[in-house]
């Protein structure tokens, strides 16, 4: 009978040595998990708004500038407009999507 | 952000928190969508590799499981205490995730008291070919996939993951017996599957 620490040293070797690769992210699915992280955000109340944002340094989007700078409250500035954006969907679907608008998460995500 | 460090660990140089980390934080706390996005960028290819190699074959569970660990993650940053880097506290919540799901896995099933593990290893022979890495590698992600998902699970964690036969009994309240009933039978399925794949 093969002594038990053999089968161990067999199955370790086999297993351990499989799998090693260190797979970097696809960004269709980083595009996922950053829309469902911040739908959970959302759960508990709104998001900052996008002065808040411009405030400490990040640069929005086309889209989110237009909003940014519209003479409304800080309230119409705080939902995710990603939510209705196509580079949201192409994202989501695609890793490498034909999104190329500076600032836009979505394009982030394509280049990492 | 507040911290509030304790001052031997910030004079012995073991806090490893950047300051960019920091306005990361808490910038995720205040829910702005940049340093979210940016965030989710960083502990994804973080704790990507991680996961996937954990769970594979399931390659389906890799999404819903990197979900739980990001709000997990955001969950407890307010109690991240700087005592580490961000990337090992994310990478430490994804152990603990990842440790529960096996766990859960091998809790659900009931192991029978009669088993030999003595017939497995008379009856079934070595591994008897020396394949090439990549070749071995397809090899065993198919063998795992081939087998019932919970003997790939006990086979990841004792063997891939070091557990010992009385850890991972202590974690699924199984007594070392029945895991050790649980591995003979894992090994043995596998053992069949690889040779079935040979022939």
């Amino acid at each position: 009978m093969m002594p038990a620490r053999n089968v161990d040293n067999e199955f370790r070797s086999l297993l351990a040595s499989s799998g090693e690769l260190v797979e970097r992210a696809p960004s269709s699915l980083k595009a996922r998990l950053y829309t469902c992280f911040v739908r959970r955000q959302q759960e508990s109340g709104p998001l900052s708004s996008l002065n808040d944002s411009v405030a400490s340094g990040h640069g929005v989007c086309v889209f989110e500038k237009l909003v940014q700078i519209s003479p409304v409250g800080e309230q119409v500035k705080s939902p995710f407009f990603c939510h209705v954006c196509h580079a949201r969907i192409l994202a989501e679907h695609f890793d490498n999507p034909p999104i190329f608008w500076p600032n836009c998460p979505y394009v982030m995500f394509k280049k990492a | 952000m507040q911290t509030n460090l304790p001052a031997n660990l910030a004079s012995q140089g073991r806090v490893r928190t950047s300051p960019g980390e920091r306005q990361l934080i808490q910038g995720v706390l205040t829910k702005e969508r940049k340093a979210t996005a940016h965030f989710v960028d960083l502990c994804t290819d973080w704790i990507y590799g991680f996961v996937h190699r954990r769970l594979m074959p399931r390659s389906e569970l890799v999404e819903d499981m990197m979900q739980d660990i990001l709000f997990a993650a955001w969950q407890s940053l307010p109690n991240f205490r700087e005592e580490s880097s961000l990337r090992s506290w994310v990478l430490g919540i994804a152990r603990h995730k990842v440790e529960d799901y096996y766990r859960r896995r091998i809790c659900e099933i009931e192991i029978p008291d009669e088993d030999n593990e003595s017939e497995e290893l008379a009856v079934m022979p070595l591994f008897d070919q020396q394949l090439d890495s990549a070749l071995e590698q397809a090899r065993v992600q198919k063998t795992m996939a081939d087998i019932p998902e919970v003997y790939g699970v006990v086979l990841i964690w004792r063997y891939r993951e070091d557990k010992s036969v009385r850890e991972i009994a202590e974690l699924t309240g199984k007594t070392e017996k029945a895991v050790e009933r649980l591995l003979a039978r894992a090994r043995q399925a596998f053992r069949r599957r690889w040779n079935d794949a040979r022939s």
